[in-house]
């Protein structure tokens, strides 16, 4: 049993909420429409995600503990040095004074949030990616893409549904 | 371990000085200068010069205010449309307040200018950037500024001059900041030179070169808890208190008649060298 | 007036400003060659202060600091108006950022980087300037976390390394788009590299969605924060004239100001460069230079009230210093400042010169030399009359050295910029058609309604 890539090109939002709507509904072998169906859009678009269904986006966690660690390394690390640094006196100040450190836990607490959430957004996100078997560079200028990955036997039908819904152009992954 | 460190030592690392503080021991540098006595000589500059290695710049750096003395005497005219405004020219020696709390200390980015256990304010040349923020946060403006590489600069020490360099002090190279230091080159041989002996320094084993110098005895430099010190006793005479904003006597109704005083305390840097105000009128 | 057309082809908005990375007009080539003499003209002056000493910039005890530093704050408040447009007015789902906000990122990061540039140049030991950085040492010997510069070394490393990922993660999706259409040389290299594989697919934009929110989100209080620093630099010192409680926000919106007024000059030279005619549209403009106008009258309004606290506050140094200001050597140039930092601004209140290019430019141009200017009236002036008397009545003036370091800095950055602009889209694709699609649909949903005949189009 060998599984094949297919990708539809269509020219607006609607069609592919139609398309999505009914994969969701048809059981086909091999299919998931969970796991085996993405949708590829030129912009960023929050019906695709209506109609795609709740999925999680977990890089404000990310976000959370970076910052978080951040600010505290920032403030033990500054209070520490203080102490350990000769312990000196400056300009009557207590030698570990709160306002500076404060200012500086501040800084690397966005510092820490800023870094670990890239860092979140590249692995949530998977990237950097390695190519998808099938891509057209109409995505990323005006057309909507749904790429499927399905039994070979299922691309008849498949095929079917996206010229149902007006798809400007199929592509198939080769056979193997 | 740091944290371990910073646990233990909570308390000394909190508190402020130097009005929570316990005073500096055994030693607490200090100065006072009796602007009576002060005939505006210049020796004082000048001795520093020799004893500090001070690069000589030139007349026309000089004029560009780039001079590096470390003392300056300065001069001040009454306003009063006098016939001979000379008459009241006032001169007022002005070094490095070595103050308690200076504002100097907490500005500088890398740590090169810190408070010492005998209350100094030092000056790490080495560690020194350049920013110059310690000298623009400085109300006094006694610190200078290398402006340019003096040791290699032609005529600062002019060759037979070269000889007279004091062994004991750096050459300070461009883009560092220095000022006076209280001879701490003195103070620190003297330390070790009694260390054998097991005491302290006693009052007067130690002179700056502009006190050693100064023909009317008008600088009085020494360890200002050592109640037999000079130092102490003149400031205990002026009741001028290191660790206040404001002298209590000053406070009292009517004021003070002592002369005691010093250079902006109210900005609450502490200074460490008491003023005692002019008391005759004209200036020689 | 005319706005981008709603029903403009996404593929020509590709095309178009594809068009710009390969062949701007020939005004291009005369600016990098005219930026790359006046950088020339800066490095010969730093490297001769480099090897000679800070002396040749004519400072001197007690004017330890000059044009520098002024032109430090200048360039960081220049770069705040990158992150307003971008973060704040992204947060506020005000769309007519989109088509500029790009270039004007592009503007915080290098203004920032001109920024640093000063900071070395103004110490007098560069080559010892890694003192300053917290580095893990065998002597255990750390910088003085007290210090304002420190903090300012810290902020604007936070804020330089924040920009520049917010920056290049709004730009992964149309670097894509340049990924997908140019084919040939270091460029296909380049962003085949840089898009990092993106498709555009759901999972893609659902996380990239919420990051670049969650980074615009801390860029606002970012932005605010550093410029609060820079003028902690001065208002945590004790000098008169710098230690006032208002400087903070006052140096926010001063950045603030400036920065905008930067935008409208670069909007204006990009828009002809580049030809980006159809989307960096009058209308676009028009909103920016209204923006533009309320930040200088809160400028204004803070800063006569820092004239006023100083001088109903019964601080005689503070008082003197201010007098100084207005009737001292520096007079004219206070004069000049706040002639063109209040006065001037008043003409973009006029809906005929909102639109009208030559006077932007012109007006645009003016203004920062005021907030330069400005900027130069903080350093320079409390050192002249501070509160040591025998430092008053010593008038120093920067030396050419010094002149031509600052001059070279706009070689500096117009040279950055414009090569970024070159060889990245400066207009956002992806986001001018989110967009257009936005008001399409808005449109059709009027429509559909029936009120399009009440509402009209001028809702925007």
């Amino acid at each position: 049993m060998s599984k094949r890539h297919l990708l539809a090109l269509f020219s607006n939002f609607d069609e592919a909420e139609a398309v999505v709507k009914e994969l969701r509904k048809i059981s086909l072998k091999g299919f998931d429409a969970d796991k085996d169906m993405i949708v590829k859009s030129p912009i960023e678009h929050p019906e695709v995600e209506e109609f795609l269904g709740d999925k999680p986006v977990r890089v404000q966690w990310f976000t959370l503990g970076g910052a978080l660690t951040g600010g505290l390394l920032a403030f033990f690390l500054i209070s520490g040095a203080q102490g350990n640094f000769f312990a000196q006196l400056k300009g009557g100040k207590p030698v570990v004074p709160f306002p500076p450190n404060f200012v500086l836990t501040y800084e690397m607490f966005i510092l820490g949030g800023v870094y670990i959430s890239v860092l979140g957004f590249l692995i949530c996100a998977g990237l950097p990616a390695r190519r998808s078997p099938l891509y057209s560079a109409k995505v990323s200028e005006d057309q909507i893409g749904i790429l499927v990955q399905a039994d070979e036997t299922a691309s008849g039908t498949l095929r079917s549904i996206f010229t149902k819904h007006q798809a400007l152009e199929i592509q198939e992954e080769a056979g193997k | 371990m740091s944290v371990t460190n910073l646990l233990e030592n909570w308390s000394d690392f909190r508190h402020k000085h130097p009005v929570e503080d316990v005073p500096h021991d055994p030693y607490k540098w200090a100065m006072s200068i009796d602007m009576d006595a002060c005939t505006g000589c210049n020796a004082c500059s000048v001795a520093c010069y020799a004893e500090n290695n001070l690069p000589v710049v030139g007349k026309e750096k000089y004029a560009h205010g780039q001079a590096m003395h470390w003392i300056r005497i300065e001069r001040y005219w009454p306003e009063d449309d006098r016939e001979f405004p000379d008459q009241g020219a006032q001169f007022l020696p002005m070094m490095c307040q070595q103050c308690e709390a200076a504002p100097c200390e907490t500005v500088c980015p890398v740590g090169a200018t810190n408070h010492t256990a005998d209350g100094l304010n030092s000056q790490i040349y080495n560690r020194c950037i350049g920013s110059r923020y310690c000298s623009a946060n400085c109300p006094f403006k006694v610190r200078y500024f290398n402006w340019y590489d003096y040791p290699t600069t032609e005529n600062v020490w002019p060759a037979e001059m070269v000889q007279q360099l004091n062994p004991d002090i750096t050459l300070r190279s461009k883009g560092v900041m220095e000022k006076c230091t209280f001879c701490i080159q003195r103070i620190r041989a003297g330390e070790r030179s009694v260390k054998n002996e097991g005491r302290i320094l006693r009052d007067g084993e130690v002179q700056t070169a502009c006190q050693q110098v100064c023909p009317t005895n008008a600088i009085t430099f020494g360890n200002l808890i050592d109640p037999d010190s000079k130092v102490h006793q003149k400031w205990k005479a002026q009741r001028v208190e290191l660790d206040v904003d404001e002298q209590v006597k000053d406070k009292e109704e009517g004021g003070s008649e002592l002369r005691g005083y010093r250079i902006l305390e109210e900005l609450r840097p502490y200074p460490s060298v008491m003023y005692m105000e002019r008391v005759r009128e004209s200036a020689i | 007036m005319k706005d981008i057309r709603e029903d403009i082809a996404w593929a020509k908005i590709n095309n178009d400003v594809l068009k710009s990375l390969e062949s701007p007009r020939k005004l291009f080539w005369v600016i990098i060659i005219c930026a790359l003499g006046v950088f020339g003209i800066g490095v010969g002056c730093e490297v001769y202060q480099y090897s000679t000493g800070l002396g040749v910039a004519n400072m001197d005890n007690p004017h330890v600091w000059g044009l520098y530093i002024a032109s430090f704050i200048f360039w960081i408040g220049m770069s705040h108006s990158g992150t307003l447009l971008s973060a704040i007015l992204h947060l506020m789902h005000a769309d007519w950022r989109k088509p500029i906000y790009r270039f004007a990122e592009a503007m915080t990061t290098f203004s920032l980087m001109t920024a640093g540039l000063f900071v070395a140049v103004h110490l007098g030991r560069l080559w010892q300037l890694y003192y300053a950085l917290p580095y893990p040492n065998e002597r255990g010997i750390w910088p003085n976390f007290q210090s304002p510069l420190l903090w300012d070394a810290m902020a604007i490393f936070t804020y330089l390394s924040s920009s520049i990922l917010f920056l290049y993660v709004g730009m992964i999706p149309d670097l894509a788009i340049c990924r997908d259409n140019i084919h040939t040389g270091w460029r296909k290299k380049l962003y085949t590299l840089l898009s990092l594989g993106w498709e555009g697919t759901d999972r893609l934009w659902r996380n990239f969605r919420v990051t670049y929110l969650t980074i615009a989100c801390f860029l606002i209080p970012l932005a605010v924060s550093v410029h609060s620093i820079v003028a902690s630099d001065f208002a945590m010192s004790q000098q008169p004239g710098w230690h006032i409680t208002s400087f903070p926000p006052y140096f926010v919106a001063g950045a603030l100001y400036s920065g905008c007024a930067a935008i409208i000059t670069l909007f204006i030279i990009l828009r002809y460069v580049f030809k980006f005619e159809e989307y960096m549209t009058l209308s676009i403009l028009k909103k920016t230079v209204r923006l533009t106008f309320a930040i200088s009258m809160v400028w204004t309004y803070l800063n006569l009230i820092e004239y006023a606290t100083v001088w109903y506050s019964h601080d005689e140094v503070a008082k003197a210093v201010l007098l100084q200001k207005a009737t001292g050597p520096y007079a004219p140039f206070w004069w000049m400042m706040n002639f063109l930092g209040s006065i001037v601004p008043l003409v973009l209140a006029f809906k005929r010169f909102q639109t009208h290019i030559p006077v932007l430019l012109t007006v645009s141009l003016l203004l920062n030399v005021g907030m330069w200017l400005e900027r130069w009236m903080i350093v320079a002036p409390t050192f002249s009359h501070g509160y040591y008397p025998w430092t008053w009545d010593h008038d120093q003036w920067p030396s050419l050295v010094q002149w031509g370091i600052v001059f070279g800095s706009f070689g500096w950055f117009t040279l950055l910029f414009m090569v970024f602009c070159k060889v990245f889209p400066s207009v956002s694709m992806y986001e001018v058609k989110e967009m257009v699609y936005h008001r399409s649909q808005a449109t059709k949903k009027l429509e559909a309604t029936g009120k399009m005949a009440t509402a009209g189009k001028g809702a925007h």
